[in-house]
This record gives C-alpha cells, structure tokens and sequence, in this order.
C-alpha cells in the first residue's frame, strides 16, 4: 500500500485493486458511481477552490450530513468553516469515535438506511475496509492535484488526508524543570513517572501508530517497560492536556501538537518535546459517502477541505489545529508547518492495520482491560 | 352482569393491549441484542453469519472488571439506600424544619446527572488538583486529605447522584403510609428506634426492596461516574469496559452484547427474591379505613435531623454546584486562582454553541413527552402486574425488568438495530429517542407506581365491583385518586431521568435528535472541564425552571381532594 502511495505499483497491486473496482459491490453500494467517476464536466471556480459539484444545485440540496471521529467542538468546527462560505447548505452531523462510528454507518447500510454525505475517520484501517466495501463515492477532485500521492486514496478518488495529528511527549512545567524534562521516546521510561504518565486509550488511531512505530524502533521491551509505570489512559487529547496543565499527571506519552497550541493559548504550564526520533503522526481521512442523500453537497465539501481554504480552516480552528499535508498550505498558528517536523508514521499501511488485533491485546491488557 | 361482562373484556383489551406494547418495545430489541451476544461471526457484518458462546466465553477473562463492578454497585446501593431511607423517614414523617424546602432540593441530585457531580467530585477530590485536598495541603499537610478515585470514592458519588431515585421511591410509600401504626406502637410503649425497626420498616420492605434492586441494578449500568472518576485510577468497570470495547477498531459490540446479556441473569434472581418477599407477606397501609396523615413529633431531636439534611444536600448540590461555578469562572480550575485566570469566555462560548441550545429543547421535549406517555403506560402496566389478576402477569414483570438488567449503553445497540430495520422511518429522529426512553425506562415507572400500588387493599377496587362499577370506572374513581402520589413522583422521576440519559442517548442520536447530556459529555472529552461545568449549570438552570413550573402544576393536582 506504501508502494502504491508512492506511486510505485505493483501488477499484483493493480489487479487487486481492479478487483476491488469491479468486485460484487458492498451492499450493492460501490459499481454505478465508479464507473460514472463523478466527473462529468469540466471543473469551476468558486471562491477561490476548483469543483466538479454543481454549486447550484449543491444549494438547492440545502444539507449536508456529517459523519466526523472530532470531538464536539472540532466537528462542529468544520461545519462552521463550510456554512461560512456556503450558507445556503445547512450542516449537520454525527460524532462518535472512529469504532463506534463505523459500526453505525455499516449498521445503517446494511439496513439499506444512507443518511451520510461525507465521512471522516482518525484511522486508515477502517478507510481501507469502507473502500474495499464500497462505501465510498468515488470522486476525484480537481483540488486533488495539489497533494502528493502518498496522501491520496489508491486509487485516487476516495479519500484523502485532511490533515495530519502529530504527537510528542508533552509536561507540566511546573513540576518538571526543563534540565529534567524527558528529550526523547526512551525518556517516558523513567521510573520518576510512575503512576504519574498519561497516554490513550486504545480506541486511539494516534496511539496505534505510536505503539506500532516505537515497537518497530526499540523493540518489544518497550511497552512492557512502559506498563511497568502504570499509565493512566484517556479518551481525547483535552483529557490529557487537561490533567498534564493542572499536575495531576507530570507528563504525557503522547502529547499531540494541536493540544499543545490549545492549552498553551490558555495559559497552561505545558511543555512541548520534539523527540530526535519523530513525532508519531496518524493521518486524519476525508470521504464523500456513495448513495449520499446530497451528492452535489458532499463533492463540493469534499473539494472546500481540500482546498487550501479549507485546509487553512483546519489548521487555524482552535478545536482542530490539524497539521495540513497540502505543500502549499499556510503555517500553523505557531508559525510552523508540517514539513518542520520529521514524522513517524508507518511505511507500510497494510502490515500495521495487520497488526490491529495485537496492540489491541496488548494495550487494553496494559491498562487492566 | 352484561355490566360486569363488559368490565371484563374492557378490563382484558387494555390489561393484554398494553403488556403487548410493553412486550414490543423490550423484546424486540431483545432479539438482536440476543442475536449479537452470540454472533460469532464476522463482527462487521449484520445479520449475524455463525452462532455460539465464544462470546460468553471471553468474559471470563475479565474477573477483575466483574469484581470492581460488585464491589461499586453493592457499597454504592448500600450508601443510597441508607441516605434515601434516612432522608425520607426525616422529611415525609418527622417535623423537621423546613421539610418541604428539603424535600423539593432533594431531587437537584437526581437532575444535576452523575455526569455533573462526577465532574464536580473530580474537582473537589483528585489527589493532585482536588480543591479539597488543595486547602488541605495549604493547611500544611503533606498528603492528601480525599482520594476520589478510588472504589469508595466512585461509589459515594453514585450513590449520591444515582441514588438519589431510592429516597423519592421511599418518600412516595411514607407518604402513604397510615401514622395511626406507628402510634399505636408509641402508645403501648416502644421507643422511636424500635417502632421504625418494627413498624415502619417492615411497613416500607417491598418498597424498599424494590428500590434496593432498582438502584443495585443502575448501580451496575452506571456509566458517566465510573468513566469521569475511575478511568484516572485504571479502575474499570462494566459499563467503562464495554465503552472501550464499542469504541476501539474493530470494535467487539459481540462480547460487550454477551456482558450485557449476562446481566440478565443477576436481574432475574433479584427480581425473583422480590417477587417472593412481595408475594409473602402483607404491606397494605391503605385501606378502607380512612386516615389523615400525620407526622411523628420528635422534640429536640429535629434540629439533630436537619443537620443530616443541611450535610447531605451541602455533600449533594451545594459543593459539587459551587464548585462548578467556581469552575465555570475560570480559564484552567485551579483551587487558588490568580486574577487573570479568571474569565466569563466559557459562559460566552456555552452561549453561543446552537448545538446546546437545540439539544437542550430537545431534551425538554422528550422528557415531558416520555414522561406523560410513560405514567399512562407503566401505571396500566403496573396495575396489570399487580391487580389485573390476568395469567401471564408475572412473565410481564420480568419482561418490563429486562431493560434495567442491561446496561443502557449496551441495549442501546439494540434498540438501533431494532428500528434500523423497522419500516417506519424512525430512525435518527426524535420519535426513535422517545421509543427508547419509553423502553429503558418501563422498570423505573412500574416500579414508582408499583411500590405505592402494593399498598392499596384490594378491597377498596372490590368494593367498587361489587356495587356495579365498570373496570374503566373503578380505574378512574378508585384506583388513579389513591395512586395520586405515586404517579406524580412517577412522572416527575421520568421527566428528570429522561433529561439525564446517557447511555441509549449517545448511539441513537440523530444528526437532527441532539439531546442534552451526551453533548456535555462530548464537550468534557473534547473541550475543557471549565466549559463542561458551564454547560452543566446552564443546564441545571433551565431544567429547574422548568421541574419549578411543573412541579407546581403537580401540586395543584395533588393537592386535589380524593373523591
């Protein structure tokens, strides 16, 4: 899958995909809007993005239905960025975590109910299945050509990283000085933290991502060096950052970035670390829905977060600051970008959702699970 | 007798009619729950592809959870029990000061949400960055004072926030209860100790039993609690496991159906030892006899009692709102602020937020609709259980007392699949969440009405037969004046729980059915514990405005005289 992200396909690679194409469609969901491949007519402009929706008749459709992983206030954030720019589209949306979130929409097309226009998941292994399934429209946007292939579906057309949530260690900077503070992964080692560690709860896409690539990096000792500490596991980021600002926890294993900048805005006394190694880093995945009830809706969503209006939106909301993969993006509020940073994260995507089912085991058996 | 012949098919339409809209609403979300607990086949494909216990068992990998979940369910129901009890006999039996003040602050708990006074406990209590345990420190210790995540710290907030249900239950029964017993038994001699061991508890057991296995059994669906205090501690639960078992990719909605499932059996033992004491004795206090009530004149001792009261609704409702407040002011909570931490945004954002606002409206809705269908339906349900005399009450009973033994979060999946599939286009409105309410809620009502029903003699109902009255009319004339009380606390108590549901509410949440209490949680996991709390005393707010509008509206109807 890494290969084909980097544009390297293999003969098997094309045949499977070609099998996944014209594969018996999940549900009967996925061979008619393939084979239209949404693009009917030349692109337009509108504000300052290129689409192939009918923006017109996008209005006239009125709504858009939004299945997001975010949190409340995130979600609620991107909708708030569309209805800027598209009043006349009403927005609204479900939010649940990226598990729970799933199951539903398959719940719902399996009872033959498809009420979602677009989807966006924090974990590529339940991407890779809604494409295998035929869950998704296929449609190519004209923003697509500013991104590099790596963060495209394969084939291109079904989903695409929105943006990327990258992590490193983050602490309280009251109760650690900065000639104690930990500088790189195998520092949350140390036994000073026991009992004082925070990370995520399994659910986590993130925190899959840092299991794996820390596992690949320093072995299987690892994370049974770090269950020795007790580690105490949270939902969300807030959480984290939440506990980390008010000392309840010292420090954080994974101290995503865009809390950082959230919680440091408050006033918090947090620090960020920035290990030699990388920050790990999962993609955030945006797709138009096939049989969406708003077609027109959700290919013109689908264009707008692509854009680099939209992925300015998403950098900027303090309830997402996601860190945009699109070169030509803006900095981040912080005055970063992306690119400043080395990144973590898995080379092959098919060997690390293979490997789902073992850090599943091991991290819910960590916390007492 | 074409009279008497009517009353009977009248009597036997609504009695069959109702059990089987009650038998609709619990078993067919029943059936898929059952179905996934043994689907062992492709966890992401429905209807199941294979069946067996694989699910069953991997529970038994999970001692620990089982233990933890014993433990919190029996200290909490314990500690509810005992408040509930205690603060009932004091503010419907004695003449302490201010009983009715007290009495109407008794249910802010029960509206405040576990949720709420988890967060506000959280507050109060971390071993860190507790305010307690900050003023603690300040004070000169070196420790903390209050551990709050602790089994005994999870169990005290639920028993005061979940519990709360056991005081009003046993409130409504002694409020009905004839005084002239327990004087009788002051007038031969007993002590006030041993008269309310010797009359007025064995007076009260099937109420108080009924509450004991109502509350153990929300104790064990408990959510909101054990995932704000016991997550901080690794100490997981139930209802905290399976949260993390829906959540995570792929997630096992199959074992979690299975530990829900499970459940079924500890319910049906404890309704089976109900069932036994109810059948067994006699509890009737009202009879044709008539009786003012009265309440017990405890001397010097009121002042002792009101002290209880002021503790209880201090540990209750005004720490855990202060705290809240004092929260809701500041940028980050700390104990001892500093003059730039404090900042009026979170109540500036809680405003703005349409998502609130609709979802707060909504939640309204539902609740005074669940509500007003809820104490029609359950009232006929609980007569039909316990004086409808009709076969097969029984199996209702245990029907209706399906939801309880489920945790709401996990039945919820049933309900979704359930009317995922049915052809009227329910699903993600409104309607989906009053059905569900209705459902979860079915033992909650039956129970309220139930325990005051258990004490009406029969023989009022046939005195009533005997002088030529109509089933429809004894109902109306006999029955609906004496169960007054119990149906308004019924109503009142599913006005109040249905604002507060969590657990179905969050997976059967349509983008257009956005109810109150999962967008709070959803803004503690997401934004921050100040706009939570925030949000919480909006809340808190405008559902005390509107339980003062209608509990004056229950008055007046109460306070109606008895024909």
């Amino acid at each position: 899958m890494a290969k084909l992200m980097q544009g390297k396909l293999t003969r098997r690679e094309v045949l499977k995909a070609g099998t996944a194409v014209t594969a018996l469609p999940f549900l009967g969901l996925a061979a008619p809007s393939v084979l239209a491949q949404g693009v009917s007519k030349s692109p337009s402009r509108v504000l300052d993005f290129m689409t192939n929706a009918d923006v017109a008749k996008a209005e006239q459709e009125g709504q858009l239905v939004f299945y997001c992983h975010e949190n409340e206030a995130g979600t609620a954030g991107i909708m708030e960025g569309f209805s800027k720019d598209f009043p006349k589209i009403k927005t609204s949306y479900v939010r649940a975590q990226t598990g729970a979130l799933y199951n539903k929409i398959l719940s719902e097309r399996s009872a033959g109910r498809f009420d979602v226009d677009v989807i966006q998941l924090s974990d590529l292994a339940p991407a890779f299945d809604f494409q295998k399934k035929g869950g998704y429209e296929h449609y190519v946007s004209p923003e697509s050509s500013a991104y590099k292939k790596e963060h495209l579906s394969a084939p291109n057309g079904y989903f695409f990283w929105t943006g990327v949530d990258p992590a490193g260690i983050a602490y309280n900077s009251e109760k650690i000085a900065v000639s104690d503070a930990p500088k790189g992964w195998k520092d949350i080692l140390d036994n000073r933290w026991k009992g004082r560690i925070s990370c995520k709860i399994s659910s986590s896409g993130l925190q899959f991502v840092q299991w794996y690539m820390l596992r690949k990096i320093y072995g299987d000792g690892f994370w049974k060096e770090f269950a020795k500490l007790q580690p105490h596991a949270f939902d969300s980021r807030v959480q984290l950052f939440d506990r980390l600002s008010k000392g309840d926890d010292m420090i954080t294993a994974i101290g995503e970035y865009p809390a950082y900048i959230l919680f440091k805005s408050r006033g918090a006394k947090v620090e960020f670390v920035a290990p030699p190694d990388g920050l790990v880093a999962t993609p955030l995945v945006v797709g138009a829905v096939n049989k969406a009830p708003h077609p027109e809706a959700s290919k013109l969503f689908v264009d707008w977060a692509m854009s680099k209006r939209g992925q300015a939106w998403y950098q900027s909301n303090p309830n997402l600051y996601y860190a945009s993969v699109r070169p030509d993006a803006p900095a981040m509020p912080t005055g970063v970008k992306l690119s400043d940073f080395k990144l973590l994260y898995p080379s092959d995507w098919n060997e690390y959702a293979s490997q789902s089912a073992i850090f599943l085991k091991e991290w819910n058996g960590m916390l007492g699970l | 007798m074409a009279l008497g012949g009517f009353s009977f098919s009248a009597q036997k339409v609504a009695g069959y009619g109702v059990a089987a809209i009650a038998g609709v609403l619990v078993l067919y979300p029943v059936y898929f729950l059952l179905e996934a607990a043994f689907d062992v086949g492709d966890t992401q494909v429905r209807p199941p592809t294979a069946f067996g216990v694989d699910n069953f068992s991997a529970l038994l990998q999970y001692p620990q959870i089982m233990l933890n979940t014993l433990t919190v369910s029996v200290a909490a129901t314990v500690m509810a029990l005992v408040f509930g009890f205690v603060m009932a006999w004091i503010l419907a039996r004695t003449n302490v000061p201010g009983r009715r003040l007290f009495e109407q602050l008794m249910a802010v708990p029960y509206y405040l949400t576990p949720l709420l006074g988890a967060l506000a406990w959280s507050l109060l209590g971390q071993p860190e960055s507790g305010f307690i345990n900050g003023i603690w420190r300040a004070l000169g210790a070196q420790s903390h004072l209050i551990d709050i995540n602790t089994s005994y710290g999870i169990a005290w907030v639920m028993a005061l926030f979940e519990g709360s249900v056991a005081f009003v239950m046993i409130a409504a029964l002694m409020k009905s209860m004839d005084p002239a017993l327990e004087e009788a038994s002051q007038v031969i001699g007993a002590s006030r100790i041993r008269t309310i061991m010797r009359i007025t508890l064995p007076l009260v057991a099937p109420g108080v039993l009924g509450a004991a296995i109502f509350v153990f059994a929300e104790m064990l669906g408990s959510f909101a609690v054990a995932l704000v205090l016991g997550l901080p501690s690794r100490y997981y639960v139930i209802t905290t496991a399976i949260y993390q078992m829906i959540q995570q990719y792929p997630p096992k909605i199959q074992v979690a159906a299975a530990m829900g499932v499970s459940l079924f059996a500890v319910m049906f033992v404890t309704l089976y030892v109900y069932r036994r004491v109810v059948m067994s004795g006699s509890y009737v206090t009202i009879t044709g006899k008539a009786f003012r009530p009265r309440l017990v004149d405890v001397g010097r001792l009121r002042y002792l009692l009101l002290g209880i009261c002021v503790l209880y609704l201090l540990a209750s409702v005004v720490l855990p709102l202060g705290t809240l407040f004092f929260a809701s002011l500041q940028k980050i909570a700390v104990v001892f602020p500093t003059a730039e931490n404090f900042t009026l945004d979170n109540f500036r954002m809680a405003i703005t937020m349409n998502a609130v606002r609709s979802a707060l409206s909504n939640s309204l809705l539902l609740a005074f609709g669940t509500a007003t269908i809820g104490v029609v339906l359950m009232g006929l349900l609980a007569w039909l259980i316990y004086r409808g005399r009709l076969p097969g009450s029984g199996l209702i009973e245990y029907i209706v007392m399906f939801p309880q033994a489920v945790p709401r979060l996990v039945f919820a999946f049933g309900l979704m699949w359930a009317w995922l599939i049915f052809p009227i286009p329910i699903y993600g409105t409104l309607w989906l969440l009053l059905i569900a309410y209705l459902t979860v809620f079915l033992p909650l009502g039956v129970r309220t009405i139930a325990g005051v029903m258990l004490q009406i003699d029969k023989s009022l109902e046939e005195c009533a037969q005997m002088c030529g009255a109509s089933w429809a009319f004894r109902v109306r004339t006999v029955t609906i004046p004496l169960l007054r009380p119990g149906l308004v606390a019924a109503w009142l108590l599913l006005f109040i729980a249905s604002v507060r549901e969590l657990g179905a509410s969050i997976l059967l949440m349509g983008p257009h059915s956005k109810v109150i209490t999962p967008s709070i949680v959803e803004s503690w996991f997401g934004t921050s514990s100040e706009l939570t709390a925030t949000l919480a005393l909006i809340q808190t707010l405008v559902v005390a405005l509107a339980i003062v509008m209608l509990v004056a509206v229950t008055r007046r109807i109460s306070a109606q005289p008895l024909d």
